[in-house]
């Protein structure tokens, strides 16, 4: 059905994008960074705040918050993450602790109540007989947009050579005078703007409440873990396959099973085949 | 060798000074407040109003002279939505504050995994917030361990479901001639009590239940559901949420321009600013509340108006439960002329006291009854500029019923 | 390390303090947030015997809690059966998802365990959530009877449980069983090639952990007289960590010392209700920087030392 190609395909956009943010820290720095919902709900947010609030249009706003939540991610690494890096866990335990006080603080702030985010376009668009909202669509196009910005970046300019020198071997690199910390920062802040980016284009039609990060984490992870840890492609790849497990199953069965097919596929991955589909680095 | 001895005048008046002293200490004692312990989710709408209400209450009781001379003062305790929340709260209300009266509720399922608490303490409990008829039912099971427990509001959700019966069949049916509908809600308890009597009655007044499905309530992305019920080929959504996402819900029908309008229960929509907060999306949507400002009895207006006054808002169904609640309290109080917790029960028991919505008088199992001359449920639609408008019932209509605007070419 | 007359002598006096604390003070209130951070206590014993010892930090501890708490709900309510059948029902369940989630999932490191163990627990949750019919949904399963009516004695046998339980635990942490379990965290494979059955030990310890929080999870059913998913949720496990991170990584002991810490301190902020877990990560976050070997343990030994006059 015309509607399940569509709808996935959106839902999987929305999904690589924090996937593919996810999975670059980690190739790159082997940082498991659970404050990642965080950014995208920073980006949802940051979005409200400075259109309702200080009423700026959306189009200013929207590089501002991915700006501002950018700097917010690499001041965590650089603050709170890089200190710990001795051991994996103690990162993941206050990438967890910050992802949670960023959640209080929201909660504090504004509410528990659902807040809006004003989207790009407001019009509906018929195609094929579906309907499909203007801003769905638009944030499938951005999806795309960015993550193969980021993907030419990385392959063609000098900073992003840099980028996967150290994620395929962190001591060479290091001899060959790559400052490592330096670029840790820039690719957290990358990962936290494309986090806050998809938050800002899914704020309009999805829940926009304090913790509305736990859920992107858990499918980012899971898609993490399904495509491989450290390999864009295979984000990409679990990403489409994830967003349109979970519409089959929306449409099929009902929504209250969606959440499960992530977190089962992680941990079936994990189980099985702990390097993913296309992990070079097994989970060992 | 100790001076002037006392003389028998300073002597008598002294004694007379001590015993007036004496005499007054057991009036001072007395003047202990009465404490309402108030229960809420604080951080939302329902909660807030929950508060202020209380506060109008409590100044009005104070005003005449407070309760057998006692001036009233409440403390609140945040329940959430979170059962494990709500049964802290209650320890907290019980055990700490030790308060003589708790009045509040919201989310169904807090209340219920209260109640053994609330019970134990041996607290008159009235709630002003949950609908399941399940909380008022244990009274009349086991009347001596339950009998501290009132529901003032709102009608519980078997009487929501008659109503929405009549206004399907009255208003959907009689008047629109819209025979196919689709029933949805969030899978919580309230709703699953309601639901099946809903779809019962509405099915024996004439209509065509087409779709029935209950949500998860965190539910986020409804386009497989709306999906579903455009299939069905519904003509109306009646829709039943409290806790879910009404706001999401709201902008994805609109951002859909899904071609069936939609109505129902829903809490959040009953909020002053729903309107604002999605954008303007809820536009002809008809939801379910239990006063507006009209002359509904002769408490209505003014409540409002006081209301509005302080705090700049229009009261949620949660304001109007918890003013008639204090209310009630203090004139059952007054009635029994102690605050001794078994004498009261008797007199609220008798209460029959005028509200803001309607009459108050408590079924033989401490729940608010319904129809009539007490609390009755308003259908009111959002319309243009965040305007709202009274459609049904037909004797209180205040406006004419539009249709969302993609559909009224 | 030999248990030291110091040691015995600490922890009676701390015990006794525990046990006369509701009586000096006849406050229901007291007596209840008592019960709670003893319950909490045992939850992190037993979450720092597997984790704190063999360094494999179990993120989805909820899921044992959990499924003791429900389990006792079922027995109770759905089957009728008197209220004491939970605890070793709840055990024997616990068991047995510890088996189920165990076996394939220990060979896993560091990351990779906690968040195998993590989806566990969200997975469990999840299906409450969508067989509502079965499991009441949201709203859990209410109208758990007690397990012993008086709050006093009830909060004494509860304390009794977290004596015992901890004494088994550290004499185990103390014995051949412990030593080889902190030989894993250290290198695994050597311990392999020396011969021990890696595996055994590995699951047994998350089998006995588990075991001890799904009693835990029983007892807490029987006193909050009601259980929901929420138990099953990550806030849970994080709790637990974070009061054995106060109380000080494989001490086994001082995991009490932090869950009454911490338990306390929730109290103590009801008044900003919300800042609670504001204020636990910020917590966690502060000691995780300043005070990676914990609180409550480090500060025992410190005083332990200047009590024996340096000799230890």
């Amino acid at each position: 059905m015309l509607e399940i190609v569509i709808f996935g395909a959106v839902t999987s956009a929305i999904y690589a994008m924090l996937a593919v943010g996810f999975t670059l820290i980690f190739g790159v720095a082997r940082i498991l960074n659970l404050a990642h919902g965080s950014f995208y709900a920073l980006g949802a947010y940051g979005a409200y705040v400075l259109t309702s609030i200080a009423g700026l249009p959306l189009v200013v706003a929207t590089p501002l918050v991915v700006l501002g939540v950018a700097l917010f991610g690499m001041g965590v690494e650089r603050v709170l993450i890089r200190p710990m890096r001795k051991s994996q866990l103690a990162v993941l335990m206050i990438s967890l602790a910050v992802a949670l006080v960023v959640e209080q603080a929201l909660f504090l702030i504004f509410g528990s109540e659902y807040r809006n985010v004003p989207s790009f376009v407001d019009t509906k668009l018929n195609i094929g007989g579906v309907d499909v909202a203007g801003q769905r669509l638009l944030t499938l196009v951005v999806a795309v947009a960015a993550i193969g910005a980021l993907y030419a970046f990385i392959q063609r300019t000098r900073l992003g050579s840099a980028i996967l020198a150290i994620s395929q071997d962190p001591e060479a690199a290091q001899y060959m005078g790559i400052p490592s910390d330096r670029i840790f920062g820039v690719v957290m802040a990358l990962s936290a703007g494309l986090a806050a980016l998809a938050g800002i284009m899914a704020g309009p039609f999805l829940s926009v409440q304090p913790s509305m990060h736990l859920l992107p984490i858990v499918k980012a992870f899971a898609i993490v873990v399904v495509g491989g840890l450290g390999s864009i492609p295979g984000s990409i790849v679990a990403a489409l396959m994830l967003g349109y497990a979970e519409t089959l199953v929306a449409y099929g069965i009902s929504t209250s099973w969606t959440e499960i097919v992530s977190v089962a596929a992680t941990l079936l991955m994990l189980v099985l085949r702990p390097a993913g589909f296309f992990g070079k680095r097994a989970a060992f | 060798m100790f001076g002037h001895p006392i003389s028998k005048r300073a002597f008598t008046q002294a004694a007379a000074a001590i015993a007036a002293s004496a005499a007054m200490l057991p009036v001072m004692a007395q003047q202990a407040p009465i404490k309402i312990g108030l229960t809420t989710a604080v951080q939302l709408q329902v909660g807030r109003d929950t508060q202020d209400a209380a506060r109008i209450a409590i100044d009005e009781v104070n005003a005449k002279g407070g309760v057998l001379g006692r001036k009233l003062s409440f403390v609140v305790a945040d329940e959430t939505e979170n059962p494990e929340t709500g049964i802290n709260a209650i320890k907290k209300l019980t055990a700490d504050e030790k308060v003589d009266v708790i009045v509040g509720g919201y989310t169904s399922g807090v209340t219920l995994a209260q109640l053994p608490h609330i019970t134990s303490a041996k607290t008159i409990y009235l709630g002003v917030g949950a609908a399941s008829p399940a909380i008022t039912a244990k009274v009349k099971q086991d009347y001596e361990t339950n009998k501290y427990i009132f529901r003032v509001g709102p009608i519980n959700a078997a009487h929501q479901a008659r109503s929405l019966t009549e206004w399907i069949s009255g208003h959907l049916l009689g008047e629109l001639g819209l025979k196919r509908i689709a029933i949805i809600g969030e899978n919580a308890k309230w709703v699953q009590d309601l639901v099946p009597i809903l779809r019962k009655g509405a099915t024996e007044a004439g209509a065509d239940v087409r779709f029935v499905e209950l949500f998860d309530t965190s539910t986020s992305d409804f386009s497989p559901l709306l999906s579903k019920i455009r299939s069905s080929e519904a003509q109306f959504l009646v829709v039943i949420l409290s806790h879910a996402s009404s706001d999401v819900f709201a902008k994805q029908w609109y951002d859909a321009r899904f071609p069936i309008p939609y109505g129902g229960i829903d809490v959040k929509s009953m909020d002053n600013d729903f309107f604002n907060r999605v954008g303007g999306k809820s536009i002809s949507q008809l939801a379910a509340n239990f006063a507006v400002r009209a002359p509904l009895t002769p408490k209505t207006q003014p409540f409002f108006d006081e209301f509005k006054k302080r705090t700049g808002r229009v009261p949620v169904y949660t304001a109007f439960g918890t003013y008639d609640a204090i209310h009630a309290y203090a004139q059952a109080v007054e009635r029994a002329k102690s605050t001794d917790t078994n004498t009261v029960i008797k007199e609220l028991e008798k209460t029959s006291m005028v509200g803001i919505a309607g009459q108050i008088e408590f079924d033989e199992t401490h729940d608010v009854k319904a129809g009539g001359k007490f609390m009755n449920m308003l259908f009111v639609q959002w319309q243009a500029n965040g305007e709202r408008a009274v459609i049904w019932p037909k004797a209180l209509r205040s406006g004419t019923m539009i249709m969302p605007p993609w559909l009224s070419k | 390390m030999q248990l030291k007359n110091i040691d015995r002598g600490g922890a009676v006096l701390a015990i006794a303090v525990l046990a006369i604390l509701p009586l000096v003070f006849d406050s229901r209130y007291l007596i209840g947030v008592l019960t709670v951070a003893a319950i909490y206590g045992i939850w992190s014993v037993s979450w720092d015997f597997m984790s704190g010892l063999t360094g494999r930090e179990n993120f989805g501890h909820s899921l044992f809690i959990g499924v003791g708490a429900y389990t006792a709900g079922f027995l109770n309510t759905v089957w009728s059966m008197n209220a004491w059948w939970s605890l070793p029902a709840s055990v024997v369940m616990a068991v047995v998802f510890a088996l189920i989630m165990g076996i394939p999932t220990l060979r896993l490191k560091g990351p990779y365990f906690a968040l195998a163990m993590l989806s566990g627990a969200v997975i469990m949750q999840r299906l409450m959530l969508i067989f509502w019919e079965y499991t009441g949904g949201e709203e859990g399963i209410n109208g758990i009877e007690p397990l012993i009516r008086s709050p006093l004695h009830f909060y004494w046998f509860v304390l009794a449980v977290l004596v015992v339980t901890t004494v088994v635990l550290v004499a185990l942490a103390r014995s051949r069983w412990g030593l080889i379990l902190k030989a894993i965290r250290g290198d695994e494979a050597t311990c392999q090639s020396a011969g021990l059955n890696v595996t055994f030990y590995k699951i047994a310890s998350l089998v006995i952990s588990a075991g001890v929080a799904g009693m835990g999870g029983a007892l807490y059913a029987h006193y909050q007289l009601q259980v929901s998913p929420q138990l099953f949720a990550v806030v849970t496990s994080i709790t637990i960590i974070t009061m054995v991170y106060v109380g000080g990584m494989a001490s086994i002991y001082g995991a009490i010392g932090g869950a009454l810490l911490l338990t306390l301190m929730t109290e103590l902020l009801r008044n900003f209700g919300e800042w609670r877990l504001m204020v636990y990560s910020v917590a966690l976050i502060l000691i995780l920087f300043y005070l990676p070997q914990g609180l409550v343990a480090p500060t025992w030994e410190r005083l332990r030392r200047s009590l024996s006059g340096g000799r230890s």
